[in-house]
């Protein structure tokens, strides 16, 4: 706000009062907002270290058994077994607000199967299979529960960037333009007040000579 | 060249090409070799060994492992037709009748992929015609518009009765598994009636078959170990006709200690070297170990039948399945080594 466009006047000084208390207000609730968004961070933070750890855990022994899979039943028998698989895993997608901001629950069903449920037999086929399903399986839910919690920090993350954003513009800007504009009123108005006495006494003066 | 018809020479004819092919298999020194060389070494050995033709043959449209492994696989096709053309009389039936469980893994195959969408190439690939249905059979199936219409193809096959009945049901579930298990069932159920029809060496292919089925029943047993799933929902995922009634394979495959199950099942198997077998799984070990173990108390015990009865079904069974575990272990090695799994976990799945 540049100086010349302030208007000098009482009812002026009073609005700008009315706006840095409102400003100092949303500047405390701001950074109350952003010091809890960062704790819930930290908190989903060490949760995502904890999933990607066991996430790249699953990947592994996923690889290792599609590939013991692999060595016993090559990869004919692993394929003629993937053919079987008709049920697709579903995901059911809600939201949640944590401080305001929205993010993601993801709820997965048909993940988890017994082997009499995935759609191959049991009589043409041997256990590495199972153990295959059983690890992919695994590491589908955890891809699931990851997505949650990934997507949960980042939106976290974004939140906390644009609070950050305002709470520095209400602290940097906004708020010393507005204590700079009240004063330079305050000043201007002084001043005013100052020239008027002056210019009574000069009146009185003359009427008095 | 001679030819031997009549009496009891095709029988001892077919029964010595069937030693002479086992004697040629790989022994456990060439696997024990194998493991220690890298992936390049064992390619180079298989290409030397008498799978040249095949890789050969595929070398245009495949590469690498995959063409070792398309190789392998088709070689035991070749082999068991090979077997077929050579096999006489009685024991061509059986043989016939015994090499049916690959028709089940290709029409499945076929139907399931077709259902999924593949293509006629990638179905193609997972093929291995080693049953009864040739390849043009086959081809001919992949190449038709729908999974209906190549089901139409199987009319008048054994397989088609169980197909019929339960194919709606699966696809409106989505799931074949219980089409493949009654198939499988329905397999071996023709194969008892087969071998109790009153021909001719019915008896040894019946002890083969009540083998194979106790053998696929106890491994179900221990790979349903530790899943919470009741007796009900695995009801027809056991084979009938041999040493356990669907019952007591119900009831038995909820027994939880180690021990019992190991007792209980002791006190009704008939073959000595199964009992041996089982005595070795007092103790727990992964489901894979269980597998391999009982796989190879199979193998030796049939192939004691096939020293005791030279001339009969058994040099030619103990022949079909040794052939395709060499299969299977090449396959092992190559995959396992292309994998980089260490040799000694590529050893505890090979069958030797």
């Amino acid at each position: 706000m540049a100086l010349r466009d302030v208007k000098p006047t009482r009812s002026e000084l009073i609005a700008l009062k009315r706006r840095i208390k409102l400003s100092e207000r949303g500047y405390k609730l701001l950074k109350m907002k952003r010091d809890g968004l960062i704790l819930e961070f930290f908190k989903i933070l060490e949760q995502a270290k904890d999933t990607r750890d066991e996430l790249a855990r699953k990947y592994e022994r996923a690889q290792e058994m599609i590939a013991i899979a692999d060595t016993v039943e090559g990869a004919i028998g692993v394929k003629a077994a993937a053919f079987s698989v008709g049920d697709v895993p579903q995901i059911e997608l809600k939201s949640k607000n944590i401080m305001g901001v929205v993010v993601p629950e993801i709820k997965s069903s048909s993940v988890r199967k017994s082997p009499t449920e995935r759609g191959y037999g049991l009589i043409g086929t041997s256990s590495v299979i199972d153990e295959a399903a059983d690890a992919f399986e695994d590491l589908l839910e955890s891809i699931i529960h990851s997505a949650e919690i990934e997507t949960t920090m980042k939106r976290l993350l974004d939140e906390i960037e644009s609070t950050k954003r305002r709470v520095n513009a209400l602290e940097f800007k906004v708020i010393p333009e507005l204590t700079e504009a009240r004063d330079f009123i305050k000043m201007r108005l002084d001043e005013m007040e100052r020239e008027e006495l002056f210019r009574l006494k000069k009146i009185k003066a003359r009427t008095e000579a | 060249m001679s030819v031997v018809i009549g009496g009891p020479a095709p029988y001892v004819y077919v029964c010595t090409r069937m030693r002479v092919r086992k004697s040629k298999l790989l022994p456990r020194e060439e696997y024990l070799r194998m493991l220690n060389m890298s992936l390049p070494q064992i390619t180079r050995l298989i290409e030397e060994m008498e799978y040249k033709k095949e890789i050969d043959e595929l070398a245009s449209s495949f590469d690498g492992i995959d063409l070792v492994e398309e190789a392998l696989s088709w070689n035991l096709a070749k082999e068991f037709q090979a077997i077929l053309a050579i096999t006489p009389g009685i024991l061509k039936q059986f043989t016939k009748s015994y090499l049916r469980r690959w028709d089940i893994q290709n029409v499945l195959t076929i139907i399931r992929g077709k259902k999924q969408g593949m293509s006629a190439g990638k179905i193609k690939e997972v093929v291995v015609p080693a049953g009864s249905l040739d390849v043009l059979f086959l081809d001919r199936m992949i190449a038709e518009e729908s999974a209906e219409r190549s089901v139409e193809m199987l009319k008048n096959l054994p397989l088609y009765s169980v197909i019929e009945r339960e194919y709606s049901a699966a696809v409106e579930s989505g799931s074949f598994g219980r089409l493949e298990n009654e198939l499988y069932r329905q397999f071996y159920a023709d194969l008892i009636d087969e071998a109790t029809s009153g021909l001719k060496g019915g008896n040894q292919f019946l002890k083969s078959i009540q083998l194979d089925i106790d053998i696929r029943n106890i491994k179900t047993i221990f790979r349903l170990r530790g899943q919470a799933i009741s007796a009900e929902e695995t009801s027809d995922v056991w084979i009938p006709g041999a040493s356990f009634s669907v019952d007591e394979l119900k009831r038995i495959s909820q027994i939880e200690t180690i021990d019992e199950l190991v007792d209980t099942l002791r006190k009704k198997v008939k073959s000595p070297a199964l009992v041996d077998a089982l005595e070795g799984l007092r103790e727990e070990k992964p489901i894979h170990e269980v597998e391999n173990s009982l796989t190879r108390a199979q193998l030796d015990y049939m192939d004691r039948l096939s020293k005791r009865n030279p001339f009969s079904i058994y040099p030619i069974l103990v022949y079909l399945e040794k052939k395709k575990y060499e299969v299977t272990n090449l396959r092992a090695l190559a995959r396992g080594k292309q994998a980089n799994l260490p040799a000694e976990r590529i050893e505890n799945y090979l069958v030797i």
